[in-house]
């Protein structure tokens, strides 16, 4: 489904951050914010949840860590039991170290995964930006034009007086 | 900003709380000289040890600062500052112990002289040179602390960039200085009491376990000091949540110490390296020793493990009354077991000499707090430090 979207660039990150409180003041939905670089506050401005990546990443950690402890008890204690310096097979303290590089593993590698994944990101995607200039100097607030009462017109007049050096129209089924 | 808005008073009724908690030690102290040596010496040496740690956290938590050139915690400079302050109380506590009590350790009745470098041995743990290296040690730290602090305070008045420069150069000098005293310093007046068994990775284990108290004291000051002085308009969410961040991390860092030597010792298992553990997980010392896992790591780990709770004063305080005493008991899992006779005790004297370490803690920072504005008024990234946002 295609989606009408209203684009405000600006030149500041101050004059940003004032655009998308001005917007959620006025009940528009903020769909994305472009910066050529991370700027403090957008999320709280934007209002976005707490991301859900930590319980991922837990989870994933969790299933490492157990998978190798099983893994580990398989091999040297089921499979093929060796005896090293007379300890019991199942010797737990000496899985710690590597059940915690593998926990780490699976919650760091997994973590860039799923980041990946929940974002649609893959090797050679191209970029969709809504104007070229937010990877270099600009900063973009995308709003949607959800209903009948949002009038462009006026919309672009308030980014206009938060000093806007752009405004546009587009009608898109991707950008956000 | 000017200093007079920033002069610190702590309210009569804690400082006279401190100073009930202070007379309670003194008390228990003298009290225990004549009915428990036996105890008391051990005590006074883990209070002081526990003192020190903390104190020496302080200087270390400011170089890391300088160094790093950490400008989110500038505002918060001063409160490291007065810990560092209590420095000369930990090196009165030490120095009385080696001064007065030397007996305490067994190989002043005659070196146990086997293993790789009996020659070596015999010359370090002789009781001149041992007493002469801990004046080093203390005298080095405590010229650190007053230079550093000296420095601190005269930028107040004139504000220069020089003196932050010259802070970073001596904590620099400092931390090298440091690294190498402090883990000596650990082998010489807690790893010796058992003078048959030595674990390289001591030191650093120590120095995890004293900057770990070290950072949950300074959590729990900058959330007394949040609600109690004009520090409340300073101290930022986001400054309390890095707190929480380090506490998290360095109760993990503590437990993979903790588990190295462990692990270590259990792997090789050579005798003369396993009875440490063996006298440790013998007995009513088995809970005490499973339960210090849980005080410094299990229970700060799960409970800071949320973001939300990083950032949540109330909870900050309870994870960090839980450390302290958990620092509490991995020093007395260090020093008690050749002195209590097989079993652990736990009673009157112990109680008293906390009691004091609180007291004692309590009014010599507040004591060095005093000496100075709250907050470093011209130093020249307070501006930064004040508008942090992480």
């Amino acid at each position: 489904m295609s989606k009408r979207l209203l684009v405000g660039v600006f030149e500041s990150e101050d004059d940003t951050l004032a655009a998308i409180r001005a917007s959620r003041q006025r009940g528009f939905k903020v769909v994305d914010v472009y910066a050529p670089y991370a700027v403090h506050g957008v999320e709280e401005a934007m209002g976005l949840a707490p991301s859900r990546l930590p319980w991922v990443v837990f989870a994933l950690g969790v299933l490492g860590g157990g998978l190798k402890v099983w893994f580990e008890f398989w091999t040297t204690a089921v499979d093929w039991p060796v005896n090293v310096g007379g300890k019991p097979f199942n010797s737990l303290p000496a899985f710690v170290p590597v059940t915690f590089e593998v926990m780490v593993l699976f919650a760091a590698v997994g973590a860039v995964l799923s980041f990946f994944f929940v974002c649609r990101l893959y090797p050679a995607k191209r970029a969709v930006l809504p104007v070229a200039g937010v990877t270099d100097n600009r900063f973009a607030v995308v709003l949607e034009e959800t209903d009948s009462t949002f009038d462009p017109a006026e919309v672009g007049k308030m980014f206009e007086k938060l000093h806007a050096v752009q405004v546009d129209e587009q009608i898109t089924g991707e950008v956000a | 900003m000017n200093g007079r808005d920033f002069t610190f008073e702590p309210n009569a009724k804690t400082v006279g709380q401190m100073q009930v908690l202070a007379g309670i030690g003194a008390a228990t102290l003298v009290a225990g000289l004549f009915f428990a040596p036996q105890r008391i010496w051990p005590n006074l040496l883990l209070v002081s040890y526990y003192l020190l740690g903390l104190a020496l956290a302080g200087m270390a938590w400011i170089a890391i600062q300088y160094v790093s050139g950490a400008h989110w915690s500038t505002a918060l400079r001063r409160v490291p500052e007065a810990m560092a302050g209590v420095l000369p109380l930990a090196a009165i506590g030490i120095l009385s112990v080696l001064i007065l009590h030397p007996s305490l350790y067994s190989w002043t009745g005659g070196v146990h002289v086997e293993g790789d470098a009996p020659g070596f041995k015999l010359m370090w743990l002789s009781l001149p040179f041992f007493r002469i290296r801990a004046v080093v040690y203390l005298l080095g730290w405590l010229g650190f602390a007053w230079a550093m602090l000296r420095l601190s305070r005269q930028q107040d008045s004139d504000g220069e960039l020089s003196h932050t420069r010259r802070s970073t150069a001596l904590a620099a000098l400092f931390l090298v200085f440091f690294g190498v005293t402090f883990w000596l310093a650990s082998f010489d007046w807690i790893m010796s009491l058992e003078p048959e068994w030595y674990s390289t990775i001591f030191g650093f284990y120590n120095f995890a376990g004293a900057f770990l108290s070290g950072l949950a004291t300074l959590a729990l000051l900058l959330v007394w000091l949040q609600r109690h002085s004009a520090l409340k308009t300073v101290i930022r969410e986001q400054h309390v949540h890095d707190v929480g961040k380090l506490l998290f991390a360095f109760s993990t860092f503590w437990a993979y110490l903790w588990f190295s030597q462990y692990m270590l010792i259990w792997y090789a298992n050579l005798p003369e390296e396993t009875v440490y553990y063996v006298r440790r997980l013998h007995g009513f010392w088995q809970p005490l020793f499973v339960l210090n896992l849980f005080l410094n790591w299990v229970v700060p780990f799960f409970a800071l493990l949320p973001r939300m709770n990083k950032q949540r004063a109330g909870i900050l305080v309870r994870v960090s009354i839980v450390l302290l005493v958990g620092r509490w008991l991995d020093l007395y899992l260090m020093i008690m077991p050749p002195f209590s006779g097989g079993k652990p005790r736990i009673g009157i004297w112990e109680i008293g000499l906390v009691a004091g370490l609180v007291g004692v803690f309590g009014l010599g920072f507040f004591a060095a707090l005093r000496r100075a504005p709250l907050v470093p008024v011209r130093d020249p990234y307070l501006a930064e430090s004040l508008h942090y946002h992480a």
